[in-house]
């Protein structure tokens, strides 16, 4: 009868595993932007997911950053009273624009249109209807997974954008409502505009670009990969947004690196 | 579709091999299949019938053995495009395997759309037969969660027939029916056989459905084809396994 392996046994078996799947991952994404010219005949696809991320993010990322925008002004004249509050205006736009918009509404994203994914393409690996698409000749790859890693990467950047304008007005609403906050609403803009550049802004598209198809195509591959039945579905919707999370604030602080100057 | 001609291909298997870890489910499995024949595949739970399924339409590849369909080695048919196949397989799963979120004519319609080269009118008259020929005209635009098991098994078994194949492969196709509609099931695979002369190979548990459709019966026992014979020369066999499930059904079939 074979021997249960020991503790060095389990965790050399865990590193394989998290290898297998960084390298499925891989193959899937080089697979999937191998496809991608094919968007055009597949708009229809692509356009559906587009929706579909839309309409799973938009009014929760509108709720988020306006708080998200509103706790930042509070916090940082907590923090800044024996300063100056004229710093409110560069600590919100700088945070939205750099890190909190894309980080957010990738966290957003992978936990609401990537849990769907996975779970969707986990249940149609479970139930055959992955392998039923491969009797037909139709490549999964480009029928399920190229069109939900398109309208992830495509929205991702647009809701980021998305998410600084609200956080940034959410903030304004604060500094014009809050007796504590002194100063003046259009000060806080002027500050922000002299401090945030258009590098920031750009920045923070790129980070949306790599989220989303961070996003889209950890998910996908879970799901593609998921065994059993239900239970196996629901490990994998679960492990799939784990792993996004983690991998996007690997390359969070991959690209914050790369950008120091 | 709906032509009448007979067109089923040759399937030969010779030496087929497959090992899941520790486990060798097929272990030298040999089959040759005539055209049009229909070819029903009995044997118990566990001994490789679907995976043998799975070999033969290319969803997974034996560790050893030769699959040769219609003429073409497997591997060299799988690896041409879609619109050169000189022959079509296709494959209804034991679960149906409908996708969820298309109407069943979207389901029916799905091959033709992607490769066929049939205008949108021709497609929507193939699919509006192949479900006529299923007994489910005028459920297109219902959703697959909407329909019972036996329908659901019915749109695949039309999904199947609306590329005209040349081989149909079943994977337990009255599974987890009740009597009235695996006779049903039943039926309807002996109308396709009549009307269309497709090669059809049938995994299943139920031998009067094997005995009455198919032109010749192969047991899979331990990964190997323990028999291959007549439903009449079946009767008279004398191997173990072939005994023990005719007695089964015989049982079955009194109600003890």
């Amino acid at each position: 009868m074979a021997r249960e392996p020991g503790p060095l046994g389990r965790l050399g078996a865990h590193v394989l595993e998290v290898l297998q799947i960084l390298g499925e991952a891989t193959q899937l994404f080089v697979a999937t932007v191998r496809l991608t010219p094919l968007a055009v005949v597949d708009r229809g696809r692509v356009a559906a997911q587009l929706v579909r991320v839309g309409t799973e993010t938009l009014w929760i990322g509108a709720l988020l950053s306006l708080f998200v925008g509103m706790v930042l002004v509070v916090q940082a004249a907590g923090q800044v009273k024996n300063v100056s509050q004229e710093v409110l205006g560069p600590i919100v736009g700088l945070s939205m624009t750099k890190e909190l918009g894309p980080v957010m509404m990738a966290f957003l994203l992978a936990g609401r249109a990537g849990s769907a994914m996975a779970a969707e393409l986990g249940s149609m690996t479970v139930y055959d209807e992955i392998n039923a698409l491969r009797t037909m000749d139709i490549d999964p790859v480009r029928f399920l997974v190229m069109p939900r890693f398109l309208a992830a990467t495509l929205a991702l950047p647009v809701l980021v954008l998305y998410s600084d304008f609200i956080g940034v007005w959410g903030g304004a609403l604060v500094v014009a409502i809050d007796p504590v906050i002194t100063i003046p609403v259009r000060s806080y803009f002027d500050r922000m505009l002299e401090w945030v550049k258009f590098g920031d802004f750009l920045t923070g598209l790129f980070k949306g670009v790599i989220f989303g198809m961070i996003a889209s195509i950890v998910p996908c591959t879970f799901g593609l990969r998921t065994k059993g039945g239900t239970e196996g579905i629901a490990s994998s919707t679960t492990a799939a947004v784990v792993w996004s999370f983690i991998l996007i604030l690997v390359f969070d602080f991959v690209i914050v690196r790369m950008t120091l100057r | 579709m709906a032509d009448t001609t007979q067109h089923g291909v040759a399937v030969e298997l010779s030496g087929i091999r497959k090992r899941y870890t520790d486990h060798e489910v097929l272990r030298g499995v040999d089959l040759n299949i005539e055209p049009g024949k229909l070819v029903a595949i009995l044997g118990q739970s566990g001994t490789g019938k679907s995976v043998l399924l799975r070999q033969i339409i290319g969803l997974e590849r034996p560790d050893a053995g030769r699959i040769v369909v219609g003429g073409v080695e497997l591997e060299r048919y799988l690896a041409m495009p879609p619109g050169q196949k000189p022959f079509r397989m296709a494959m209804v799963f034991q679960n149906a395997a409908l996708l969820a979120s298309l109407t069943v004519a979207e389901n029916v319609s799905l091959r033709l759309r992607e490769h066929g080269h049939q205008n949108s009118g021709e497609i929507t008259e193939i699919t509006r037969r192949a479900l006529e020929q299923v007994e489910l005209a005028g459920t297109e635009n219902k959703l697959p969660s909407e329909l019972s098991g036996g329908m659901r098994k019915r749109v695949a078994i039309a999904r199947a027939l609306a590329v005209d194949p040349e081989l149909i492969l079943y994977d337990e196709p009255t599974a987890d029916l009740d009597p009235i509609l695996t006779e049903e099931i039943g039926r309807l695979i002996g109308r396709i056989r009549e009307a269309r002369g497709s090669t059809q190979i049938i995994v299943t548990h139920n031998l009067p459905l094997a005995r009455t459709l198919a032109s010749r019966i192969a047991v899979l026992d331990q990964g190997r084809i323990a028999e291959y014979s007549t439903p009449e020369e079946l009767g008279r066999s004398s191997n173990p396994l072939t005994r023990e499930f005719l007695r089964a059904a015989t049982l079955e079939m009194r109600g003890d």
